[in-house]
């Protein structure tokens, strides 16, 4: 059996004196969607950040098909092939929206372009419409599918998503949520960072909550509907 | 009677105006470019057209080609920002805006001193294209080719540099990482290799100031361009540090009032000029810190 | 244990001033201008300490300051009779007054407290790279007027006929005020607020101190104390625009982040230790004897030497040679160095 994509092993990240994250432990596979869910400041973002290289890593494994992504700088983690859609999209809104998916083939590593760029396209159209606008002038949903899209275009075994649905209306949460189940379908890896719960459990293989940066409690899809549980794992 | 003979000036200090403009646009390029991408003001910017202006001192001592001396200039320049970029702004990357901004007030201050060991305060004289401060006469009037030459050279620069930046990756990653650097690391690009280009070209930027600079003024002196860099970082703050537009715009601008003033006022009214500038200078950061060429509200330097 | 930490923080310094000062009695007097000098040094990078080492903001313009107070010093205590030779065109006022040496010094210290105060109101809101070029701007506005007014000194003219009272004592008295009023004013509250919101500006927002007047405060101290080392500095040697100007801020400035910005110790070791080397090396830029041979260095390597340095301590040890600390209790070193040899 192979190793699966993306591991964290007893993963360790300190904010100065705080631990944001205690000994967390997770995989995700090929094709797989797994949800980290928990309440604010629980380290949620921070396991992000450290896979990315963002924040140094304290303690523990962070291993990427085998390989260790440890002390390994950003830029060199998405051009092995790890994507970041950040907190707040982070668009440049004063670039068009095909500069920004341009920036998104900056970490790709070989391979046709082009065809990338065409596949983020016929995931999201909205963005293809706005392709000469200033990203800026996209709303609030576009831009988190253009933030998508420029993740995408590297064409990354990993995807890891940092609260894509945050302020955006339940329709375009569907929208995003559905472009994640096509995504999965092609091979990529996703690790979903959500405040949404309930959803985030509905769609995901397996759910993870963390509270004050431990794991407490893997939750299945079939746990979507019991609050019970959900609110008793947030609340440990 | 046109605006300039009722302003006092005539075509010649025009000529001078639009020239100091546009070699004052170029250094506010070299040093934007650099702040884009680092958020590190670089003081010593000025020694970098020093040390150019001294290596083509060094050719014109020894009777070498003009070609050999500009060739010398640039590649002076263009080592030296890479060694400063190495030895002081890497190792800086992570420290406060204030000992970012002590550090290269120390540097610029090292060089010139390192200048005045090496040379001596008596100064070189680097006169190989003196040739061009010879008049052309257009339509009957004299004007000096370095005056027109600058401007066309800096013009030519500033469209280089549009098409380098608006079509090119290298040029749509130092964009990026001027709007947001820690995004575009997420997005692969390179942070080295986006902080070395801006260097690079800002060296080739000053090597060009201080090849069109020696024109007008062939004595190098240890402290050569140095009143320039201030005017121009002044200019660079009034337009607006935190685009390369505005940026650039306001370096022009002091460039022209200055070799439109120089030309056209008497000089004891010009005593109290840079005062004047400075307290310019501070209002703008206190009520529009953006800079006087953005939009009003745009954000800037930090504020209390 | 408390206090005694509190008295170390002002005697160690203290005595270091007081030590030189004594140092200064056993040497030559071409050497003893140097300590003069050194003292002197001593009460401008203390000024520069009081607001930059606890406000974190770097001021590029306090030698405005010490321009001010050495002008003001300067003018008033010369003779009435000597002035027209320098300062044909000075206002009425100036010209006909002469006061003794001490009030010369207070009025040098009250000018350019409220210089700085005047100049602080608008600039305090700035922090960062936006004080820097700010404060830049003032040490450029000030340069200009006192060059070019003649009204109201010497301008392009270098102060000659002024009373040398700065000899040792003078000057050792002085560092020591320097020293005791950045003791007193970093044990008081309103020194306390002022590092906090060096520390973390936001948080000290949030329990109610004001960025902007405790900032205001520390400039306005800072600039008085750097007016007294004007007065200072100009009852010592022949003064002018220039000597007061870039080389005079770039060399204080060094002396402070050599020394340690965010201590009072730093400051006042910084100053001593780059006066002596500075000294020195200008003794060897006119061939100095050593027990080797003669040591003869081309003029200008004192500059290059010390900017050197403080490329290099702000590259390798940023906080200085001290830390940034002050100096702690003996005891404290030694179980310091112990766990460190232990662990």
């Amino acid at each position: 059996m192979s190793a699966p994509l993306l591991e964290l092993d007893g993963l360790e990240v300190h904010h100065g004196a705080v631990h944001a994250v205690r000994g967390l432990s997770l995989s995700v596979d090929r094709g797989e969607i797994v949800g980290l869910i928990g309440p604010n400041g629980a380290g949620k973002s921070s396991t992000l950040h450290a896979v990315m290289g963002l924040v140094p890593v304290a303690g523990g494994a962070v291993r990427l098909a085998g390989r260790s992504l440890v002390a390994r700088r950003p830029e060199d983690v998405a051009r092995a092939g790890v994507a970041l859609v950040p907190e707040g999209r982070r668009i440049f809104a004063e670039l068009t929206v095909e500069e920004n998916l341009r920036l998104g083939v900056a970490g790709h590593r070989n391979g046709d372009r082009k065809a990338a760029v065409a596949h983020a396209y016929e995931l999201f159209p909205v963005v293809e419409e706005f392709r000469r606008r200033p990203a800026g002038a996209l709303s609030g949903g576009q831009q988190q599918q253009l933030a998508i899209a420029r993740a995408l275009v590297a064409e990354p075994d990993v995807l890891l998503l940092d609260e894509p649905s945050l302020g955006l209306a339940p329709r375009v949460v569907d929208v995003v949520f559905e472009a994640l189940q096509e995504i999965r379908t092609r091979g990529i890896a996703i690790l979903l960072v959500e405040q949404r719960a309930q959803r985030t459990v509905a769609l995901a293989d397996r759910s993870h909550v963390l509270s004050n940066g431990r794991l407490r409690l893997t939750l299945g899809p079939e746990a979507a509907a019991d609050t019970d549980t959900l609110v008793s794992a947030y609340f440990a | 009677m046109s605006i300039a003979t009722f302003l006092g000036a005539d075509w010649q200090t025009l000529a001078d105006a639009f020239g100091l403009g546009g070699i004052y646009a170029l250094m506010a390029v070299g040093i934007g470019l650099v702040f884009g991408v680092l958020r590190l003001v670089n003081f010593a910017y000025g020694q970098l057209v020093m040390a150019g202006a001294y290596a083509l001192a060094f050719a014109y001592e020894r009777g070498w080609p003009v070609w050999v001396g500009v060739l010398l200039c640039f590649g002076v320049v263009i080592a030296l920002s890479l060694a400063m970029d190495l030895v002081v702004f890497r190792p800086l990357r992570s420290q406060s805006p204030a000992v970012m901004l002590v550090a290269t007030f120390a540097v610029a201050f090292l060089l010139q001193s390192i200048a005045l060991l090496w040379f001596g305060p008596l100064g070189k004289i680097a006169a190989s294209l003196s040739s061009l401060n010879q008049p052309w006469s257009i339509g009957g009037v004299d004007i000096r080719k370095i005056s027109i030459v600058a401007t066309l050279v800096a013009a030519g620069c500033l469209v280089a540099l549009v098409a380098l930046l608006g079509r090119t990756s290298v040029g749509l990653h130092m964009r990026a990482a001027a709007l947001d650097f820690r995004t575009a690391r997420l997005l692969g690009v390179r942070a080295n290799r986006v902080i070395g280009s801006a260097v690079l070209l800002s060296g080739l930027l000053a090597a060009t100031v201080a090849v069109m600079m020696t024109v007008q003024t062939p004595l190098v002196t240890p402290d050569f361009a140095l009143r320039d860099t201030i005017l121009v970082l002044a200019g660079v703050v009034l337009g607006g540090m935190n685009r390369l537009i505005s940026a650039t715009l306001g370096g022009f601008a002091i460039g022209f009032a200055s070799g439109f003033l120089g030309g056209a006022l008497p000089t004891d009214q010009s005593q109290y000029l840079p005062s004047f500038l400075f307290a310019a200078v501070i209002l703008v950061l206190l009520i529009r810190p953006g800079g006087l060429f953005t939009r009003a509200g745009a954000q800037a330097v930090e504020r209390v | 244990m408390r206090h005694a930490r509190a008295a170390l923080e002002l005697l160690a310094p203290a005595f270091l001033v007081i030590a030189v000062g004594l140092f200064g009695t056993t040497v030559s007097s071409s050497t003893e201008t140097y300590v003069i000098t050194t003292l002197v040094n001593v009460a401008i990078v203390v000024a520069l300490y009081v607001f930059i080492g606890n406000s974190g903001v770097v001021s590029f313009g306090h030698m405005s300051f010490v321009a001010v107070g050495a002008w003001t010093a300067g003018i008033l205590s010369m003779p009435t009779g000597e002035k027209p030779a320098i300062m044909p065109n000075l206002a009425g006022f100036l010209r006909d007054t002469t006061v003794g040496n001490v009030p010369s010094l207070a009025l040098a210290a009250a000018v350019g407290a409220v210089y700085a105060l005047v100049v602080g109101l608008p600039l305090m809101r700035l922090s960062g790279l936006a004080a820097g070029i700010a404060t830049f701007g003032v040490l450029e506005i000030t340069h200009n007027v006192l060059r070019y007014w003649e009204k109201i000194g010497p301008g392009l003219n270098t102060f000659s006929a002024v009373p040398e009272t700065t000899g040792l004592l003078q000057a050792a008295v002085g560092a020591l005020i320097a020293i005791v009023v950045a003791f007193m004013y970093q044990r008081s509250r309103y020194g306390r607020m002022l590092r906090a919101t060096r520390e973390d500006p936001a948080a000290a927002r949030a329990v109610g101190v004001s960025v902007y007047g405790q900032r205001l405060v520390a400039f306005t101290l800072s600039g008085g104390l750097a007016g007294l080392a004007g007065g200072l500095y100009v009852h010592l040697l022949p003064l002018n625009t220039e000597g007061l100007y870039l080389n005079l801020t770039f060399i204080t400035l060094a002396m402070l982040v050599i020394g340690g910005l965010t201590s009072l110790w730093g400051a006042v070791v910084g100053a001593v230790v780059v006066s002596a080397v500075d000294s020195f090396l200008a003794e060897a830029e006119n061939g100095v004897q050593l027990p080797g041979g003669t040591l003869d260095l081309p003029a200008g390597t004192r500059i290059v030497v010390v900017g050197a340095l403080m490329a290099l301590v702000l590259i390798l040890r940023p906080s200085g040679l001290t830390g940034g600390r002050e100096l702690p209790l003996p005891r404290a070193t030694l179980r310091g160095l112990l766990t460190k040899f232990s662990a």
